[in-house]
C-alpha cells in the first residue's frame, strides 16, 4: 500500500534532508576536529550533545529562558567539560593506539549516560517553544528545524572562520597536519588539544540545544548521534573539515530520500550501505582524508 | 435421617469454622518487573496486587483461610521470570500463582505454569497469541492488541469518513495492533490508503508523514508506544499534516503526553484499558482507596492487577477449592462486570468481553469519547487544521 511520489513530495523531503543535514554537519564537525587533531575517536560525542540538550531544557524550565538564548551557556558548559575530560583522561590516550581511545571514550560515554539517568531520570522532556511550520509555496517549512538550520550554519561558519583566520585556529590546523612540525614551530600542543576537545564538545552541545526544541529528549538520545557523526566524517573524509559539512548534508538527504522512495526501515540500512560503498571505493572519504 | 442431616451440618460448620484460624494461609506467588525496563508499570501492578490482598483479608480471606502473596523481582527479563515461577511452584510450594507484567514475560512463564497445571490469571498480557496456543490454564483480562483502535475506526465510519492511513513501530505489540486496525477498518468500509512500519527508536517521521499527507487519508492510526507518539504528533504539526482524526495506541493515555506536547496534544485520540472515571461498579471506590493507600493515582496497570487478582479469588470461591481444574472450570464459566469492566473468556481463556475505551485530549484533559455507554464527553470532530487550533 503506497502513494505515488510527486515532485512536491520530493521537494518536501529534500527540504527536510537539508535542514537536518546542517545539524548533522555541525555536530560531526566536532568529531572530525578531535579525530583530525588527536587521532582520537570520541564515542562520548553523542552524550555531549545530550548534556547540551539537558542544559537548555533545564534552563528553560527552571528560569523560563528562551531556549535559543541558552546556546552560549550550553556551549560554554560543555566546552569546560571537554577541557576537563581532556586534561584528566583523554590526554592519556592521545598517542596510544586508536583502540585505547575507543575504550576510554566508550567508558566516559556510559558514565555520562548513567549519570544523566540518575540525575534527570529516564523520563522524556521537551521544550514546547516554537512549533508548527511556515508555508513556503507548496511546502511546509518547520519553524524549529529552519531555525536550527540557520543557527547551525552560523555556528559552523564561525568555527571555520576561527580555524581559518585566527592564530589559535591556524595552530589547531597546523597540529592536525603535522604535530611534530607544529611542536617545533613553538605551538603548545597540549594546549591545542585542550582547546580542540572543548570546542568539539561545544559544537555537540550546540546540536543538543537546537535539537531539544525539535524532539523530546532523554538520556540515551546521544548514542545515535555518535554513530551518525561517525558516518558523516567517514563519508566526507575523516579529519577533513569541509568534508564533514558535505557528509552531513549528504546523510540528511540520503536518509530522507530513502525513507520516501523506500521505507523508514530501509532508510537506515541505505545510509550504512552507502558507508560501506564509500569505504570500498574511496576509503579516504569523498573529499579525501585529513588535509586542510 | 433428619437427625443425621443435622449432625452432618453441625460437623460441617465446625469443620469449616475451627480451622479458619488454625489452617495455614493460602500463598499466591508471582514475579513482577520491579526493576528494569518495565519497572514503572510493573510497580503499578504490584500495588494492585497488594490492595487486592488487603481487601481479600478484610473480607475474611479465601475459603476461610488467610491469603498472602509471595512476590519476586524478575527484572523485566522473561528468562528470570521462568526461573522464579519454577522456584515459586517447586521450592516455595505456593498454593496458587498470578501473572507477571507484560506480554513478553507472561508468554515465557506460561510454559512453567502449564507444566505444573497451575491456573494463571495474566492480568497484564494483551497479546492474543499467548492464549491461542492450546494452553489450558492461562486467563486473559485485558482487551487484545488488535482492538486498541476499534473506537476510532467506529467513530470514523459513523461520521462518514472514507480513508485511513496506518503506521506502526515494527515490534510485536504494535504489529498485532496494526493488523487488527486494518481488519476493523476494512470491515467498517474504510479504505486503507497507506500503511508503513518504522524501526523502534525512530525519531524522524518527515518522509512517512509527507507520504501520509499526499495520501490525503481522513484518518491516521498509529500503533505506537510513547516516545514515537510524541514525535509523530510534533512532526505532524511541523509538516502541516491534517487528517480529520489522529489516534495512537499507547502514549495518548498517559498524563505526560500532554505535559510534553501542551496544546499540540489537543484533539489527539488515545486508547486505554481503564480510566478512573468509567462507570464500572466500584471503579471510583477503587480509585479512592488506591490513592489513599499509595498516595498516587492508579494507572490501568494497577486496576488490571487488582481486577485480575479479585477475579481469580472469585473463581476459587465459585469452585470452593484451589484445585486447578475446578478453578479453571469456574473461570471459564464466569461472566462479570467488575471495577475494571467486563470479564468473559472463550474456551481458551482469551478475553472477549472487556472493552477498550477511546480518549480524546480536550483542553488538556482526557475525555472518554467511546463507546457511547461509557463516554463522559463527545468527540470534537473533525480535528481542525493546525493553523486553526
Amino acid at each position: 500500500m503506497n502513494v505515488a511520489i510527486t515532485p512536491e513530495m520530493v521537494g518536501q523531503v529534500v527540504i527536510s534532508g537539508i535542514l537536518s543535514g546542517a545539524l548533522y554537519a555541525m555536530v560531526a564537525l566536532g568529531l572530525a576536529l578531535i579525530f583530525g587533531v588527536m587521532r582520537v575517536i570520541n564515542i562520548a560525542h553523542g552524550p555531549f550533545l545530550m548534556l547540551g540538550a539537558y542544559t537548555t531544557v533545564i534552563l528553560h524550565q527552571s528560569l523560563g529562558l528562551n531556549p535559543y538564548l541558552t546556546l552560549p551557556a550550553s556551549m560554554l558548559l560543555l566546552f569546560a567539560l571537554g577541557v576537563f575530560l581532556q586534561r584528566t583522561l583523554v590526554f592519556r590516550v592521545v598517542d596510544a593506539p586508536e583502540l585505547s581511545s575507543l575504550l576510554l571514550t566508550f567508558g566516559v560515554s556510559i558514565a555520562l549516560v548513567n549519570l544523566a539517568q540518575l540525575g534527570f531520570t529516564s523520563d522524556l522532556r521537551s521544550v514546547e517553544y516554537i512549533t508548527g511550520s511556515w508555508p513556503l509555496g507548496p511546502f511546509a517549512l518547520s519553524k524549529s528545524r529552519a531555525i536550527a538550520f540557520g543557527v547551525a550554519a552560523i555556528v559552523s561558519g564561525g568555527a571555520f572562520l576561527f580555524l581559518g583566520r585566527t592564530r589559535l585556529g591556524k595552530a589547531i590546523r597546523a597540529t592536525s597536519q603535522n604535530r611534530d612540525v607544529a611542536l617545533v614551530c613553538g605551538i603548545n600542543v597540549p594546549r591545542i588539544h585542550l582547546v580542540t576537545f572543548g570546542l568539539a564538545a561545544a559544537l555537540a552541545a550546540a546540536g543538543g540545544t537546537l535539537l531539544s526544541v525539535i524532539v523530546a529528549i532523554q538520556p540515551e538520545m546521544g548514542q545515535i548521534w555518535t554513530f551518525k557523526s561517525f558516518l558523516v566524517i567517514v563519508l566526507g573524509g575523516a579529519g577533513n573539515y569541509p568534508g564533514a559539512l558535505l557528509g552531513g548534508v549528504l546523510l540528511g538527504l540520503v536518509e530522507q530520500l530513502a525513507s520516501l522512495f523506500l521505507t523508514a526501515q530501509l532508510s537506515e540500512a541505505v545510509a550504512y550501505v552507502l558507508l560501506v560503498l564509500v569505504l570500498l571505493v574511496r576509503p579516504t572519504g569523498l573529499l579525501g582524508g585529513r588535509q586542510t | 435421617m433428619k437427625a443425621l442431616g443435622a449432625l452432618v451440618a453441625a460437623v460441617a460448620v465446625l469443620g469449616g469454622g475451627i480451622p479458619a484460624g488454625a489452617q495455614a494461609p493460602i500463598r499466591i506467588g508471582a514475579s513482577l518487573s520491579l526493576t528494569g525496563t518495565y519497572a514503572q508499570p510493573g510497580r503499578y501492578q504490584h500495588e494492585g496486587y497488594k490492595l487486592c490482598m488487603k481487601d481479600l483479608g478484610a473480607k475474611g480471606g479465601l475459603l476461610g483461610r488467610k491469603v498472602e502473596m509471595v512476590v519476586y523481582d524478575d527484572q523485566s527479563q522473561p528468562a528470570t521470570g521462568v526461573r522464579l515461577y519454577e522456584k515459586l511452584i517447586t521450592e516455595d510450594k505456593v498454593d496458587a500463582v498470578m501473572g507477571p507484567y507484560s506480554s513478553a514475560v507472561s508468554e515465557a512463564v506460561a510454559n512453567v505454569t502449564e507444566k505444573y497445571k497451575k491456573v494463571m490469571v495474566a492480568p497484564l498480557a494483551a497479546t492474543t497469541e499467548i492464549f491461542k496456543k492450546g494452553r489450558k490454564y492461562a486467563f486473559m483480562i485485558l482487551s487484545p492488541a488488535e482492538i486498541y483502535l476499534e473506537g476510532m475506526v467506529d467513530i470514523a465510519a459513523k461520521r462518514g469518513l472514507k480513508t485511513i492511513a496506518v503506521v506502526n513501530e515494527d515490534t510485536l505489540f504494535p504489529k498485532a495492533s496494526t493488523a487488527g486496525t486494518v481488519e476493523l477498518a476494512k470491515k467498517a468500509g474504510l479504505q486503507v490508503v497507506f500503511q508503513e512500519a518504522y524501526p523502534k527508536g525512530n525519531q524522524d517521521f518527515s518522509a512517512i508523514l509527507t507520504k501520509i499527507k499526499a495520501s490525503n487519508a481522513d484518518v491516521l492510526a498509529a500503533a505506537t508506544y510513547f516516545d514515537d507518539a510524541v514525535a509523530i504528533a510534533r512532526q505532524m504539526k511541523e509538516l502541516n499534516v491534517n487528517p480529520k482524526m489522529f489516534g495512537v495506541t499507547v502514549g495518548g493515555d498517559i498524563p505526560k503526553f500532554h505535559e510534553l506536547l501542551k496544546q499540540t496534544a489537543d484533539y489527539i485520540y488515545g486508547s486505554t484499558q481503564w480510566e478512573g472515571v468509567l462507570p464500572y461498579p466500584g471503579a471510583m471506590e477503587f480509585y479512592e482507596a488506591y490513592k489513599k493507600e499509595f498516595s498516587q493515582e492508579p494507572s490501568y496497570h494497577s486496576a488490571a492487577g487488582y481486577a485480575g487478582c479479585m477475579l481469580y479469588a472469585e473463581g476459587v470461591k465459585k469452585a470452593g477449592t484451589l484445585d486447578a481444574d475446578r478453578v479453571r472450570e469456574a473461570l471459564l464459566g464466569m461472566k462479570l462486570r467488575t471495577m475494571f469492566g467486563d470479564y468473559q473468556v472463550d474456551k481458551d481463556g482469551f478475553q472477549v468481553a472487556h472493552k477498550m475505551v477511546l480518549l480524546q485530549w480536550q483542553d488538556g484533559k482526557r475525555v472518554v469519547v467511546w463507546p457511547d455507554d461509557l463516554a463522559n464527553g463527545k468527540p470534537r470532530f473533525p480535528t481542525p487544521p493546525w493553523n486553526q487550533r
